[in-house]
């Protein structure tokens, strides 16, 4: 008996000992992270809790998925296949179908602002595959007749989903497919019941839940003037269950004859946008769980925050008044303005160093 | 009954016994100590070509030599380089300050590896997004940005 007692208390010992020395850990603060080149793009995942390790890897599978489907540049992708088709329809899976349908609603509801069918012109300036050049006018005009997102169609078959698009067209939709990854993550993260993650897709950020001292994730809004420098932001904003994406021309451009050129193409008139702005940030929260919703607040921001670049100033926040619930803005102007819009106004934390006026308020 | 074998003096066994759950516990308290978390690791840098890992070294290990790496058509180079040593003093001192991985040269056509210069902290990376290449530092003092993402 004495013995027993002695083994007891020693492995009491034990026990507190190393209770002592491990504090307990917390389930919702192990923590994975993955990083993964895909979609043109580097993306980094950081998961949070007890199936953080599948949750990390299951993304890691989704956004690979998503990108052998939607590739331009992989022949065998549904995207490849869609273009190659000249106007013939051909068999698209869920996401595809999602894809062109949101496509379309945003292209309809910015005015053409936003349009996968500029593709072709893209390529002309060289920003696909980054052998950049000035296209002549001719050459631009000829590619624009072919530009026009509504000819898109997509139908429901008994096997599945169709699509098509005008004989002569190519769409890309690098403008809004990581803001559907990023929706798409959102619903792995439900699955999963993942407390907290914060993912960056590009320009394109998920902040899921909050960080793991309980206060808001702290995103960094570049600053268009000092895009090389790191922490060099016109303002922090503290995120919780949100999506934010900025668009700017700063992100890829090219220099000829002295004149800068960047990547954001005005589908009205074949050239960079003539913009007002240096960059546009939109802002969503995640909505809860819809069963009839194809696509969600992540791929409205990717199309959106293209879209009112290409609108200037004065158009987006007309845009954004009209719209004000559904998601909100910071925007920053060519003049060195910031303008924030009402919802977010209290969690934009502007950089007084960052040498812009004080951000203006819009509500 | 006998009672003899339950004697109140400690015998040899009873030694035994409690040696063993103290070198258990205090193994078990090492094992905690010694695992408690990355910043306990030293600061190592992980090549991560096409999804895959290619190499994984500690910074120092590039006083040796720079290190190469290819993937497609694109090379990129990996060499040391320290924080902070760039305002020493020029006397007979070696320089001193935060060791750390850039990349030296690449022959892309974005050259963002070049321009992302030098990381020092667990948590940062450089990407070459044309090569498909993406060296990142693990274990060490943390990332002490001041934000946790970036939009832009």
């Amino acid at each position: 008996m004495r013995r027993f007692i002695s083994i007891t208390l020693a492995l009491n010992l034990l026990l507190s000992l190393t209770a002592c020395f491990g504090p307990p850990v917390d389930p919702d603060t192990v923590q994975e992270s993955i990083q993964v080149i895909a979609m043109d793009t580097a993306m980094l995942i950081s998961t949070y809790g007890k199936r953080s390790t599948a949750a990390a890897y299951a993304s890691e599978d989704l956004i690979r998925d998503l990108e052998a489907q939607l590739s331009r540049t992989e022949e065998d992708s549904e995207v490849s296949r869609l273009n190659a088709a000249d106007g013939r329809p051909t068999e698209v899976g869920p996401d595809l179908a999602a894809l062109l349908t949101a496509a379309e609603e945003y292209r309809a509801d910015t005015g053409g602002a936003f349009d996968i069918t500029v593709a072709p012109v893209v390529s002309a300036w060289g920003f696909t595959e980054d052998s950049f050049r000035v296209p002549a006018q001719a050459e631009l005009e000829t590619l624009l007749e072919k530009v026009d997102g509504s000819a898109v169609r997509v139908e429901r078959t008994a096997g599945g989903c169709t699509a098509a698009l005008a004989p002569g067209q190519s769409a890309d939709l690098g403008g809004i497919a990581k803001g559907y990854a990023a929706d798409k993550l959102a619903d792995l993260f439900r699955e999963y019941e993942i407390p907290r993650a914060i993912a960056t897709l590009g320009g394109n950020v998920l902040a899921w839940g909050d960080r793991p001292d309980g206060t808001a994730w702290r995103v960094g809004v570049q600053d268009p003037a000092r895009p090389d420098e790191q922490n060099g932001f016109v303002g922090i904003l503290n995120l919780k269950n949100s999506f934010a994406v900025t668009s700017g021309g700063y992100q890829r451009y090219f220099e000829e004859d002295g004149r800068t050129y960047h990547h954001i193409i005005d589908p009205a008139t074949g050239y960079p946008a003539d913009s007002d702005l240096t960059s546009v940030t939109v802002v969503a929260e995640v909505l809860p769980p819809d069963a009839e919703q194809l696509y969600g607040p992540g791929t409205m921001c990717d199309a959106l925050s293209t879209a009112l670049f290409v609108m200037g100033r004065e158009q987006a926040l007309n845009f954004w008044t009209s719209r004000k619930n559904a998601f909100d803005l910071v925007l920053v102007t060519k003049d060195g303005e910031i303008y924030v819009t009402g919802g977010i106004a209290e969690d934009f934390v502007f950089d007084e160093e960052s040498g812009y006026a004080y951000p203006v308020l819009v509500k | 009954m006998r009672t003899r074998s339950w004697s109140s003096k400690p015998n040899g066994w009873d030694a035994l016994v409690v040696l063993a759950v103290i070198a258990l516990a205090l193994g078990s308290a090492l094992a905690v100590w010694g695992g408690g978390g990355e910043s306990g690791e030293a600061l190592t840098a992980v090549v991560i070509i096409d999804g895959k890992e290619a190499d994984r070294f500690s910074p120092a290990d590039l006083l040796e030599g720079p290190r190469t790496y290819s993937n497609g058509s694109y090379t990129l180079e990996a060499a040391y380089g320290l924080r902070g040593a760039e305002s020493a003093p020029l006397d007979h001192e070696p320089p001193s300050g935060e060791a750390g991985v850039r990349v030296a040269w690449a022959d892309c056509p974005t050259q963002d590896c070049v321009r992302t210069g030098l990381i020092t902290r667990s948590g940062q990376s450089i990407v070459c997004l044309p090569g498909r290449i993406i060296i990142r530092l693990e274990g060490g003092a943390p990332d002490g940005g001041i934000v946790d993402a970036v939009v832009g």
